[in-house]
């Protein structure tokens, strides 16, 4: 019932085109990240679901109704969704108890009625028995958990959360991040969650739309935009990439070719449409870089260079290494395994989980 | 190691720089205020004989002061009132609709708050004095409707000149507190299902209710200690309110002790708003911090915004208009009446700058005490305040409390206090412009004091401790690093005390000779004498000269603005 759908949908403010065109839709119990750079239209697009604009072309469904067109939006109040924004928007002057009650208030629900939904509410966001506190006292991760459970109580099929991780510290980050999926599932309603935060959006949603320059560049399951990135730019924003130049030696997605840092020919899936000669990109993840003796060079797919920083981040250790041809390279090893600046040595490239661009 | 390391100084100096400046601060407010008003308490308890209440007696139970105590709360609680019903839509249009020409409206409110109150009053005794005002007349002998005439000389008059110079308050202070409410806190509302009027109710009412509250006070303590509007359309109308009726008691034979218990009296019911606005504050105030979600919402009012406009346009015609216009239209006429045209002439702008030498030396006397008032206000408020931030002296913040005292203490109260003082002491400065300056500087000392503490404020420490660490002194910190930085700040205090120094009544009307007369003054008494041309022309001359000092240090100071909310808090 409460899958949103969006159609075409563009949005400017003066002569900035902040959504443009852009299509997607989303599942009813589906949990979909908006994830981009600040800038790239993904808070503009979430205003526009909640209603708080018009676009200026485009329609918004959700399930078979239009809420927002050019000509006329559903205001945000008659629109029955959640929204938790990135600074809380806790009410000051109003105790957790009236915050959250405010919702209901609204759509007249009964004292009593009101009274045990605020308090199992609370009790799910582990905020049972501060709800005559007021805001200012509470910490950063108890108002946003009053954020949640005022938006949560109304019972809303859509949930929007705008960044709302981004103001806590980490330890918080990470567990609030655990309840949210957990409360999602739970809950089944649908969420659509900005954020600037790539693990974040992997470590939540079901789907992850990656947004650039108010356009979608790539939907997809984690797992999939991970390790396969349409273009430099969905590569470059999800994790740690090494974007390095090459020249095709022989196209194929099994079975292509590309010589990288001088002459060095790793197998890597080359798009069908690319000519031997051409230069290209190759997007490759630290992970799958490895560090061999500089001996075991020169058997293929591996290429040989010299460590130039190293880099002790607990877990394990960030090596930078310079190809012969200069191309400098990022390589996460194990801490047991830490080389010397100045060490030459081989890199491994599975280039098979690499991904070229034209 | 060629050259060795330089040695040390002294661990410390028994009296640094922190102590003088301290002792200096504490030695000027001991002069401008305490002293001064330990006086008053003193003469309001001293009677022929002795030790006596009998002052506080007379004052709380003879008629006539009684109804007076009544007629201030009745002018203060209206005007309150009426400068909310005003502000606050004005506040609403600019902050959060698309109301067109906001900059006007903005304007509209700064200009009132500029304007001297007493200019206000004697443009609206030309329109509407009973028989003689232009409007009056017209509607009695033109349209032929005497009973649409309004009698200016009334506690409604009164009202009517007050509230243009108290609503800028309200605005001033809502306006900022309607833009700094984030708008998530009303779009959270929104989405959980309320809809305007209800977001309107339950959220930003509570949030700005605070600073409404505040204006409303301010604009009380204000509307009650203007003795200018007061006397001159109050006078008349047997209208007697606090003020006027302590001015009256220095009337031949002076009655010393009793405006000194009346004054009390009226100090008391100054503070009394003054800690309830403190109180309300402290309790209620919500910083809502805007994070990225802060941008205004601005509320698409569609053809309703002419409505809106034509309500501000209706304020800008009252509070500055219709002022400006009938002050100008009576400087440039030979007798005030309804053949405008007829009789255009210049010749009262001769007399008031050439002929009458009264009128000149007092716009000498003005500018002298205006800009030495600014000075002595900023450098004693910078003083203050460096101790304040930059020390950990025991006292400062004694000193910081003390130095906000003069604001429960209206224009008039302060003259009294400073003539029951240096009455008694042996130094002959009664009469001479050093008097009245020191009265002015005890008045504005807050003003300066607020303006000083912000400007400092806005610096980080870090920034001087760079200095200090890279070698330069105290001194050469000061002057390089902190100064510099606080400029603006500084100027901008130091207009904020310029613009109500020139203008001042309250307390120069007890204070002044024929040698130390001021410009409001000297408008005062050509006004009781009758001459409305000259009173009309000086009225013009003086907005003139208040206009160019503001130009003149915006220039000097580079960012100074006209004034804003902070500026309006400063200033109650």
């Amino acid at each position: 019932m409460a899958g949103i759908g969006i159609e075409h949908v563009t949005k400017r403010f003066g002569g900035v085109t902040a959504v443009s065109d852009l299509s997607l839709e989303i599942g009813d119990r589906e949990f979909v990240t908006l994830l981009g750079p600040s800038g790239c239209g993904k808070t503009t697009l979430l205003r526009l679901i909640a209603g708080f604009m018009a676009p200026d072309a485009g329609v918004i469904r959700v399930g078979s109704t239009a809420l927002s067109t050019p000509s006329g939006v559903v205001p945000p109040e008659r629109r029955g969704m959640g929204m938790v924004f990135q600074n809380y928007a806790v009410w000051p002057h109003k105790t957790v108890y009236q915050n959250v009650a405010f919702g209901l208030e609204v759509r007249r629900v009964g004292r009593a009625e009101t009274q045990t939904r605020v308090a199992r509410v609370l009790e799910q966001v582990n905020l049972a028995g501060l709800e005559r506190r007021y805001p200012s006292q509470l910490s950063g991760g108890q108002q946003q958990r009053v954020a949640l459970a005022r938006s949560l109580v109304v019972e809303p099929g859509i949930l929007l959360l705008d960044e709302p991780l981004s103001n806590l510290d980490a330890k918080l980050r990470e567990r609030m991040r655990w309840e949210l999926k957990e409360l999602q599932r739970r809950t089944g309603i649908t969420f659509v969650y900005v954020t600037h935060d790539q693990s974040e959006a992997m470590a939540l949603s079901d789907r992850i739309a990656v947004m650039h320059a108010g356009a979608i560049m790539q939907v997809g399951a984690p797992r999939a935009v991970y390790a396969r990135p349409v273009n430099k730019v969905v590569a470059d924003f999800m994790g740690l990439v090494n974007l390095i130049s090459g020249r095709v030696v022989r196209a194929g997605a099994d079975d292509g070719v590309v010589a990288v840092g001088g002459e060095h020919p790793i197998g890597a899936p080359v798009p069908p449409g690319a000519v031997s000669g051409q230069t290209v990109q190759v997007a490759i993840r630290p992970e799958n870089l490895r560090l061999v003796p500089a001996s075991a060079a020169d058997g293929a797919g591996s290429v040989p260079g010299r460590v130039v920083e190293v880099t002790f981040l607990g877990n394990l250790v960030d090596c930078h290494v310079t190809l012969d041809d200069g191309t400098r390279l990022r390589i996460q090893v194990d801490p047991g395994q830490t080389p010397e600046v100045g060490q030459r040595v081989g890199i491994r490239f599975d280039g098979r989980k690499s991904s070229v661009f034209g | 190691m060629s050259t060795p390391l330089q040695a040390f100084p002294a661990p410390s100096r028994l009296v640094g720089a922190e102590h003088v400046v301290m002792a200096g601060a504490a030695l000027a407010l001991v002069v401008l205020v305490a002293l001064p008003l330990a006086f008053l308490v003193g003469g309001s308890l001293t009677g022929d004989d002795g030790l006596t209440l009998a002052h506080f007696r007379d004052a709380v139970t003879s008629r006539l002061h009684v109804q007076a105590l009544r007629n201030s709360l009745v002018l203060g609680a209206a005007t309150a009132v009426l400068s909310v019903t005003v502000g606050l839509p004005l506040a609403w249009a600019v902050s959060r609709t698309d109301v067109p020409a906001k900059r006007f409206i903005h304007l509209t409110a700064v200009v009132s708050y500029l304007t001297p109150p007493f200019l206000t009053a004697i443009a609206f005794v030309n329109l509407f004095s009973p028989r003689a005002g232009l409007v009056n007349r017209f509607v009695r002998d033109v349209l032929g409707m005497p009973a649409l005439t309004f009698d200016v000389f009334s506690m409604a008059g009164l009202i009517l000149v007050t509230v243009p110079h108290t609503f800028p308050f309200v605005y001033l202070l809502a306006a900022s507190a309607l833009e700094s409410v984030d708008a998530s806190m009303e779009e959270s509302a929104q989405i959980l299902g309320a809809g305007r009027w209800r977001t309107a109710l339950a959220v930003t009412g509570p949030l700005v209710a605070p600073a409404v509250l505040s204006g409303a006070l301010v604009a009380f303590v204000n509307a009650i200690a203007l003795f200018g509007s007061q006397a001159i359309v109050g006078l008349p109308g047997r209208v007697f309110t606090l003020p006027t009726r302590i001015y009256a008691l220095f009337d031949y034979p002076p009655q010393y002790g009793l405006a000194s218990a009346l004054s009390l009296i009226f100090v008391a019911l100054t503070v009394a708003a003054l800690y309830l606005q403190r109180r309300y504050l402290a309790r209620r105030s919500y910083v809502t911090l805007g994070g990225k979600g802060s941008r205004p919402r601005l509320v698409e009012l569609g053809s309703a915004r002419w409505g809106v406009l034509a309500f501000c346009v209706a304020v800008f015609v009252v509070a500055v208009a219709a002022p400006y216009l009938t002050l100008l239209a009576v400087s440039v006429s030979r007798s005030w009446g309804l053949g405008f045209w007829q009789n255009l002439t210049l010749q009262h702008y001769r007399f008031v700058l050439l002929e009458y030498d009264v009128t000149r030396r007092a716009i000498v006397n003005s500018l002298i005490l205006a800009s030495g008032t600014a000075t002595l206000a900023v450098l004693i408020g910078s003083l203050v305040g460096w101790l304040d931030l930059r020390t950990a002296l025991r006292g400062r913040k004694l000193l910081d409390y003390a130095s906000l005292v003069p604001l429960g203490l209206p224009g008039i109260v302060v003259a009294v206090a400073l003539i029951q003082f240096w009455l008694r002491v042996p130094l002959p400065i009664y009469g001479t412009l050093l008097i009245i300056l020191l009265a002015y500087t005890g008045r504005f000392i807050p003003l300066g004091v607020r303006s000083a503490n912000a400007a400092f404020r806005q610096i980080d420490p870090s920034l001087e401790e760079t200095a200090r660490v890279t070698g330069a002194g105290w001194l050469r910190t000061f002057r390089s690093v902190t100064l510099p930085l606080a400029r603006p700040g500084l100027f901008a205090g130091w207009l904020l005390v310029f613009v109500p120094a020139l203008q001042e009544l309250s307390a120069s009307v007890l204070l002044f000779s024929s040698g130390s007369i001021t410009l409001a003054v000297a408008v005062y008494n050509l006004y009781e004498t009758g001459a409305l041309g000259p009173v009309a022309a000086l009225a013009i001359v003086t907005m003139l000269i208040i206009t160019g000092a503001i130009v003149l240090a915006t220039r000097l100071g580079r960012g100074v603005a006209v004034p804003s909310a902070e500026r309006a808090e400063v200033a109650q």
